[in-house]
C-alpha cells in the first residue's frame, strides 16, 4: 500500500523541498529573448511570442499589489471563510494570487511586505494532502 | 485590422426576455420568446433568415440554438452555438455582422439566453486545483480591481456604490428589468458584503432571460423588411482577447484597461469616445463600470468615480450610462447580456424607451468583457 504524501497543489508553480511539505519554492518560467517571467508554465512567451524559454525559481516574497476579504467562496474551496484574498506581486514582475494567512484584517495594506506560507488545502482521491502557496506578512 | 466590412449592416429589430428567475421555464422557452419578439419588431419572416448565432455558456444540453428554433420551423439554415463567456451574446451579434459585411448572407439572427446557477461564478471547474488556491472568484477579481483603484485614486467606496444606486433607479423604468426597487447609498453599503469592499447590491445578480437582434444588409432591406424608419446603422463590430499584461496572466478580472476592441471598432466606425451618447458597459461590479468608462476614453483616467459621484453617468446627464439598469439591476444571463446591451442602444436610437429615454441620442456604444479576456465592442447610430 502507498505512503499518503504531501504533494504541491499544481507542480508547475510550486516545488516542495521536503517531505513534510513546509519548505518550498515557487517555479516559473524566463524568456530568454524578451526576459519576461512566467508563474507556472507557459508554452510560448505569453509577451513575445519566443519559444526559447527556460525553468526559472522566483522569490519566495513580494508586495500586496490589493486585497479583498472573500465571505462566500465558491464551491470547491476547503478553508477557513472568511479569507483573505491577496494579489502579491513578486520582484520578478508576476502577480500571484492567494490566501494572504495569520494576518489581521486591520493590517491589511496595499504595499505591505509578504512572503510564502505553505500550507495544506485539501486531499486528492488518493488522499494525499495538497500543499497550497500562500502568503504571510513578512517578518521583519 | 485586416477585414474590412464590404457593405452596411443595421439592425432592423431587437427582442428580450425578461430577466429574472423563472424555474417554469427551460433556457431554449426564454430564447425563442426573445427570437420571436426581434422577428416581430423587424417585421421579418422567420423563412427569410440565412444564418442564426447562438451565445450562451452553462452546459444544459447539446446544439441548445437548434433546439430554440426547431419550433419555429425547420427551414435548413446554419446555426451556430457560441460560447466565449460573458460576452458570448455580443460575441453572436459579432458574428452576424460579419457574415453580412463580408457579402456571405444578407439577412441573419444573433440571439442569447442564460440561466445562470445561484452562488459565486467561478470560471474553472469544480475539481480544479485553483479552487483549493481560492482566487478563482469572479467577484473577489473586481474586488481586487476595486481596492487597488480606490487606492491609486482615493475614490471613496460610497462613490463605487452610487453606480448601484443608478443602475437600481434606472432598472425601477424598465419592465424587463430583474430588479425594479431602488436603492439608498446607505442601503447598498450596508447590504451583505461579498468580498471588500463590494457588497451585495454592488455585484450583479445570478439570472435568467434571452435575448435577439436581427441584422440586415442595408443594400438589401427590400428584399425582406418594409423600410418603417427605425433601422438603426451598426458603425462598428469588434471582439479582441487580451494582449500580454502581467497582472492578467492569472485571473480573468483583471484587466481593468483593454484597449485591444475599442481602438478597432474607434477606427472602424471613425467616430471617438467624445462622440458617444449612450454607453452600455459590463458592469457586472459597481468597480467595471467606473473603470471601463476610462478604458474606452469617455472619462479621463481615475476620474470615472467622479462622472458617478456628480451624476454624469446618469439617464439625465451628459455620459448617460447602463440606461436600462445593466447587469448590476437589468440582471445577468450571461449569453443574453451582450445583445441586451445591443437591444437597449437600438431602443434608445429609435427614442422608443418611454421613462428612460435619453435627450436625443445619435451614437450609442455597447462594451462587454468576458472571461478568458474577451471583450466586444459594438458601436451603433441612427
Amino acid at each position: 500500500m502507498s505512503e499518503k504524501k504531501r504533494i504541491p497543489v499544481v507542480p508547475s508553480r510550486l516545488k516542495l523541498l521536503n517531505e513534510e511539505g513546509t519548505e518550498g519554492v515557487l517555479l516559473g518560467v524566463r524568456c530568454r529573448r524578451c526576459g519576461e517571467h512566467f508563474f507556472g508554465s507557459v508554452v510560448f512567451c505569453q509577451n513575445c511570442t519566443s519559444g526559447d524559454l527556460g525553468p526559472v525559481e522566483l522569490s519566495n516574497h513580494g508586495t500586496l499589489y490589493s486585497y479583498t476579504i472573500v465571505r462566500r467562496p465558491p464551491d470547491g474551496w476547503r478553508g477557513n471563510v472568511p479569507y483573505i484574498l491577496g494579489q502579491v506581486e513578486l520582484p520578478e514582475g508576476p502577480h500571484v494570487l492567494s490566501e494572504v494567512v495569520d494576518c489581521p484584517l486591520e493590517g491589511l495594506k496595499v504595499g505591505m511586505a509578504l512572503e510564502l506560507a505553505l500550507l495544506v488545502g485539501g486531499e486528492d482521491a488518493e488522499g494525499n494532502e495538497i500543499v497550497v502557496y500562500k502568503w504571510r506578512q513578512a517578518k521583519p | 485590422m485586416a477585414v474590412k466590412p464590404q457593405r452596411e449592416v443595421v439592425v432592423l429589430g431587437v427582442g428580450l426576455h425578461p430577466f429574472g428567475r423563472f424555474p417554469e421555464k427551460d433556457l431554449t422557452q426564454l430564447a425563442q420568446q426573445a427570437v420571436v419578439e426581434a422577428l416581430k419588431d423587424a417585421s421579418v419572416g422567420w423563412n427569410t433568415v440565412q444564418i442564426a448565432y447562438f451565445g450562451h455558456v452553462y452546459y444544459q444540453g447539446m446544439s441548445l440554438g437548434e433546439a430554440t428554433l426547431r419550433g419555429l420551423g425547420l427551414t435548413g439554415i446554419p446555426i451556430v452555438n457560441v460560447e466565449n463567456a460573458c460576452s458570448s451574446g455580443s460575441t453572436a451579434f459579432w458574428q452576424a455582422y460579419w457574415g453580412i459585411a463580408t457579402g456571405l448572407y444578407d439577412l441573419a439572427l444573433a440571439f442569447g439566453a442564460e440561466k445562470v446557477p445561484k452562488g459565486p461564478v467561478a470560471v474553472t471547474a469544480e475539481d480544479s486545483p485553483e479552487r483549493l488556491i481560492g482566487a478563482d472568484h469572479m467577484m473577489a477579481g473586481y474586488a481586487l480591481r476595486a481596492r487597488r483603484y480606490m487606492e491609486e485614486y482615493n475614490a471613496p467606496s460610497e462613490a463605487l456604490a452610487q453606480v448601484s444606486v443608478k443602475a437600481h433607479d434606472n432598472a425601477a423604468l424598465n419592465p424587463y428589468a430583474q430588479y425594479n426597487k431602488t436603492f439608498t447609498l446607505a442601503e447598498v453599503l450596508e447590504s451583505r458584503p461579498i468580498a471588500d469592499p463590494l457588497t451585495l447590491y454592488q455585484c450583479c445578480p445570478t439570472s435568467e432571460g434571452g435575448s435577439a437582434a436581427v441584422l440586415c444588409a442595408r443594400d438589401a432591406i427590400k428584399n425582406f423588411a418594409p423600410d418603417n424608419g427605425r433601422h438603426v446603422t451598426v458603425a462598428a463590430a469588434a471582439l479582441a482577447t487580451g494582449t500580454y499584461s502581467v497582472r492578467g496572466a492569472d485571473h480573468p478580472a483583471l484587466n481593468p484597461y483593454r484597449k485591444e476592441a475599442s481602438d478597432q471598432a474607434y477606427e472602424m466606425s471613425e467616430l471617438g469616445p467624445e462622440d458617444v451618447d449612450i454607453v452600455q458597459v459590463h458592469d457586472a461590479a459597481t468597480i467595471g463600470e467606473v473603470q471601463q468608462l476610462e478604458a474606452l476614453g469617455i472619462v479621463p483616467r481615475g476620474e470615472g468615480w467622479v462622472a458617478t459621484q456628480t451624476g454624469r453617468t446618469r439617464i439625465s446627464g451628459d455620459i448617460p450610462t447602463n440606461t436600462d439598469g445593466g447587469l448590476l439591476a437589468m440582471g445577468h444571463p450571461f449569453g443574453a447580456s451582450g445583445i441586451r446591451m445591443i437591444h437597449e442602444i437600438v431602443t434608445q436610437l429609435r427614442g422608443e424607451a418611454g421613462p428612460r429615454q435619453v435627450k436625443d441620442p445619435k451614437v450609442g456604444l455597447a462594451h462587454c468583457s468576458g472571461a478568458g479576456d474577451v471583450t466586444t465592442i459594438h458601436i451603433l447610430k441612427k
